[in-house]
């Protein structure tokens, strides 16, 4: 399944690329993130509880960050495996700041297998969308945050 | 026989009133004491190797009694059998458990056994496979070319099989063709049997006399009973099988499993009985799956339709493993493939590909319905190319009604028919020239109406004991009971089609008995002699000629009795209202219940005859001497909306001749849900697996089997033409709507859809893919 998007962040484009690197802002805002640990350099082990109509699991998951070009992009790597069978993925984010706003844009192929792939593909599409929309909102507050928090040190 | 009082009317099913208040009997009713239950963990990969299973969180959860994996059972049972027998042919090991490597997404790799079947399910979310995932293969064609991933280490390649057959001369067939060669590749889509009631085994071991007693949802307990002993190492005789109600089968019952072997395992390691029913998500993923052919024709003809040879190359897809039939059922299309057509000239190559899927094997009519639809599809190609009425492109290919018995180039010999008789009632019942004209009138209003023909011939009775695996006799015990009630006992295992009420139909006639004083017993190893069990429409035909024979020996010693007990000389008796009287003389009588008693006590007044045993029982064996060969005309019209492809029924006609018929109550059941299942193929159903072979179409949700609004209302009507191969005179209609609808909506949606130039569209047709069809084509001027 190919998965493509963008979000317009109302906060400079380095606000957002150190939100988009930051394990604990990653691990607030991920949908369904009960874990987030540091793996090693750039590469994390999560656990992600992921509901898509009836089916409920948990996925044991690996995410990378790699070829990152700090401010501009960096690639995502996303493994996980559970009771509701594997899921993975890979896409490109890339930004483009303009002035006080970011477009963040991605796009990418996700890989699903086992139950999830059986019962869930024809929800998955609008599953992923929901998702990636929840991320990018929690996201956004979270720049604007880091972007208030900046200014009041600052000052 | 006196006066036929139950066969040949609709007597109302004896069976039906358990089934329809809900008392009957399955796997899952039964409840034995100290009951396991299993819960199986399944493969999430189409192929990868298996680096590690961690089962220690799955055996510390309270009320888990056992874990089991590939690696236990390796060495202790046998491989899943294969029945199939085909020149070099590749048989992999198909073991009961994964061994190292997983091949198909659902393959079981492990079981969990516990208190209860919740207990086991939660435990077998805690069981944890570490997978290498490896490239799939799904596409046959990509799995056939060299240098493809080879699926099993031990086959050099992915092909099981390869047969080429020829007959005639087709090189001089197409020499001589008189119009351009037809060509056509045509996809029998992969689909899933779907049984109401999924598989599900009961295991029970008696350590004390070492006896395994197997409950399961089978079509063949006789043979179930056979090959579960070779599995788990057992003796024949320390094995009783059961088959309780079995809520369909459709030819995915026709098998053995690998849970049918690792119940009786479990239950044998642990001394109690064990229980796996199966889920609907499991039965989509590991119950055998059905058709799943891409087929190549070319057709040569002559300037008038007259068909003069056909070249078919079948790429079968088999799955990963071959279940018992699997490679068997390719064949069978290749055999079929002349249909109800004279031309001598033919040559088949049959390709059986190994791939990352589910095995196929015998979903209902196996290789024929495909067979029957690409010849229905050329008859229907070779009209539309020659500008021809596709009625008389059939008319004109027939195989002559005197030409009967005929042997076929694929090496069949037809039994009986009368083609063009059954083809001209359908005709005129449709009124197919004033629904040529109707169309005509529609086309003009912009309305896309379609007529589809389909004129099929089959091959039922399974069979002759040369051409089964198994042996193709069945058998029949009957005995009367002493108060003069009757017992049968048939080596077939009905699962829906009636044979309890048509045997004691053809009982009950037979004696002279009321119809309710006999009961059919049937699926118990241990009650019935040996048997093979219900599949191509052989219960009636092969079994149902047993029981009557069996009925004639009885016969014989009822006459030689009552001659004795009425001090007579003649054993010339007539059977009828529950007495046996003396043909001509109705002062020399008595009752079956006297008769019956004089039988047992064998101190009656005067004495058994000399040399006359007690009892009144027989056995037969009945073993055909060929198949059989029903045949049928069905058409359909449709009318597609243009707009949005959708396709409604306007007729659906069907003159079906299936021989002789005992009940035209249960023959009309078995054409209706045939018919049913044909158009579910035709409209509906496909199994899809995606490019790294997960199956998306899961549940019902996603996979679309036909419900009562999608069934047209059927017109139908029969002719009957008795076999000459049974006494009963019966064909058999098991696989007969299946197998003659699919090509007649197909072809109704063709002709439909000619005025936008679609020459072909593959299966299944949902609105979607005609909508585009139409949306893609240039309106022909």
């Amino acid at each position: 399944m190919k998965i493509e998007g963008s979000h317009l962040f109302k906060s400079p484009g380095e606000k957002v690329w150190n939100c988009l690197i930051d394990p604990q802002v990653l691990a607030r805002c991920i949908p369904g993130c009960e874990k987030l640990e540091l793996a090693g350099e750039d590469s994390y082990n999560a656990v992600l509880k992921i509901g898509i109509g009836a089916l409920k699991g948990t996925f044991i998951s690996h995410i990378r960050l790699q070829d990152k070009q700090p401010l501009s992009q960096y690639k995502l790597v996303v493994e996980g495996e559970g009771g509701l069978g594997f899921l993975k993925g890979e896409g490109l984010i890339r930004l483009a700041a303009s002035g006080a706003e970011t477009n963040v844009s991605y796009s990418g192929e996700v890989q699903i297998g086992g139950l999830i792939a059986s019962v869930g593909q024809r929800m998955l599409q609008g599953f992923a969308k929901q998702t990636i929309s929840r991320f990018f909102s929690s996201l956004a507050r979270e720049t604007e945050v880091a972007s208030e928090s900046a200014l009041t040190s600052n000052n | 026989m006196a006066v036929a009082k139950y066969v040949c009317t609709r007597t109302k099913r004896k069976e039906d009133r358990r089934l329809i208040t809900g008392l009957s009997t399955y796997v899952d009713d039964l409840k034995l004491p100290g009951l396991l239950h299993v819960a199986i963990i399944r493969s999430i990969h189409a192929y990868a190797k298996i680096k590690s299973i961690d089962i220690s969180s799955a055996q510390k959860l309270p009320g888990v009694v056992a874990v089991v994996t590939g690696e236990e059972i390796k060495d202790k049972l046998g491989s899943v059998p294969c029945a199939a027998q085909i020149p070099d042919l590749k048989v992999p090991r198909h073991p009961v458990l994964a061994i190292g490597k997983v091949r198909y997404v659902g393959e079981a790799i492990a079981a969990v056994v516990a208190g209860d079947r919740y207990v086991a399910q939660d435990a077998a979310d805690l069981v944890e496979v570490n997978y290498e995932p490896l490239a799939a293969v799904v596409d046959p064609l990509k799995a056939l070319e060299p240098g493809s991933t080879v699926i099993h280490e031990e086959c050099k390649d992915n092909i099981a099989f390869v047969t080429k057959t020829a007959a005639g001369d087709v090189a001089k067939a197409f020499r001589e063709a008189e119009a351009p060669i037809i060509k056509q590749r045509m996809i029998n889509q992969r689909l899933i049997p779907m049984a109401m009631e999924t598989r599900g085994v009961v295991a029970q071991y008696q350590p004390g006399d070492k006896m395994l007693t197997l409950w399961s949802s089978s079509q063949i307990p006789h043979l179930l009973r056979t090959l579960v002993a070779g599995i788990v190492g057992l003796p024949e005789n320390h094995v009783r099988v059961i088959v309780p109600e079995v809520g369909g089968g459709f030819g995915s019952k026709l098998n053995v499993y690998r849970e049918e072997g690792l119940l009786a395992y479990l239950a044998m390691k642990l001394g109690r009985p064990v229980k796996w029913i199966e889920g609907r998500r499991e039965n989509f993923l590991a119950t055998i799956h059905g058709r799943d052919q891409i087929d190549d024709v070319e057709i040569a003809v002559k300037k008038d339709g007259t068909v003069l040879g056909l070249k078919l190359k079948v790429v079968a897809d088999l799955g990963a493993y071959h279940q018992l039939l699997t490679p068997l059922i390719p064949g069978l299309t290749g055999a079929m493939i002349v249909g109800c057509y004279r031309f001598p000239n033919v040559s088949i190559e049959t390709y059986g590909v190994f791939t990352n899927k589910m095995a196929t094997d015998a979903y209902r009519g196996a290789g024929r319905p495909e067979a029957t639809y690409l010849i229905e599809r050329v008859m229907d190609l070779v009209a539309a190319e020659l500008k021809l009425d596709p009625v008389a492109v059939r008319q004109n290919n027939f195989v002559p009604m005197n030409a009967f018995p005929y042997t076929t180039p694929t090496g069949l010999t037809y039994d009986s028919a009368n083609y063009q008789n059954c083809f001209q009632k359908a005709l005129e019942m449709a009124n197919y020239k004033g629904l040529r004209e109707e169309q005509k009138k529609l086309r003009q209003q912009g309305k896309y109406m379609g007529i589809g023909i389909s004129t099929y011939v089959e091959i039922c009775a399974m069979g002759p004991s040369s051409g089964m695996p198994a042996g193709g006799w069945e058998s029949a015990t009957v005995r009367i009971e002493p108060t003069g009630k009757v017992t049968i006992y048939t080596g077939s295992s009905p699962h829906g089609q009636g044979q309890e009420t048509t045997f004691s139909q053809i009982a009950a006639d037979e004696l002279g008995v009321p119809f309710d004083d006999i009961i059919v017993q049937h699926g118990d190893t241990s009650t019935v002699q040996y048997g093979i069990g219900t599949f191509g429409s052989r219960a009636t035909a092969v079994g149902g000629t047993a029981v009557y024979m069996a009925l004639q020996q009885l016969k014989e010693k009822v006459g030689k009795l009552a001659a004795h007990l009425l001090k007579t000389d003649s054993s010339a008796f007539v059977l009828e209202g529950g007495r046996v009287t003396l043909k001509g003389d109705s002062s020399k009588s008595m009752s079956f219940f006297d008769l019956a008693q004089a039988a047992y006590h064998a101190k009656s007044l005067p004495p058994l005859p000399p040399k006359m045993e007690p009892g009144l029982s027989a056995t037969a064996f009945f073993e055909p001497s060929n198949y059989t060969f029903p045949f049928g005309a069905h058409i359909a019209v449709v009318e597609v909306d243009p707009e949005t492809g959708e396709i409604n029924f306007k007729r659906y006609v069907g003159v079906d001749d299936c021989g002789r018929i005992i009940n035209p109550l249960t023959v009309h059941g078995q054409i209706h849900g045939g018919i049913a299942q044909g158009l579910g193929q035709a409209l509906l159903e496909e199994a899809v697996y995606d490019e790294n072979g997960q199956l998306i179409t899961g549940t019902l949700m996603d996979y679309a089997i036909p419900k009562s609004v999608d069934i047209p209302w059927f017109e139908l009507d029969k002719t009957e033409t008795p076999s000459p191969v049974n006494p009963l005179g019966v064909k058999g209609v098991g696989e007969a709507g299946t197998i003659g609808s699919t090509p007649a909506i197909v072809n109704a949606v063709v002709d439909a859809l000619a005025p936008f130039g679609v020459r072909h569209l593959d299966m299944p047709l949902k609105s979607e893919r005609v909508w585009q069809a139409i949306k893609n084509a240039k309106p022909r001027a």
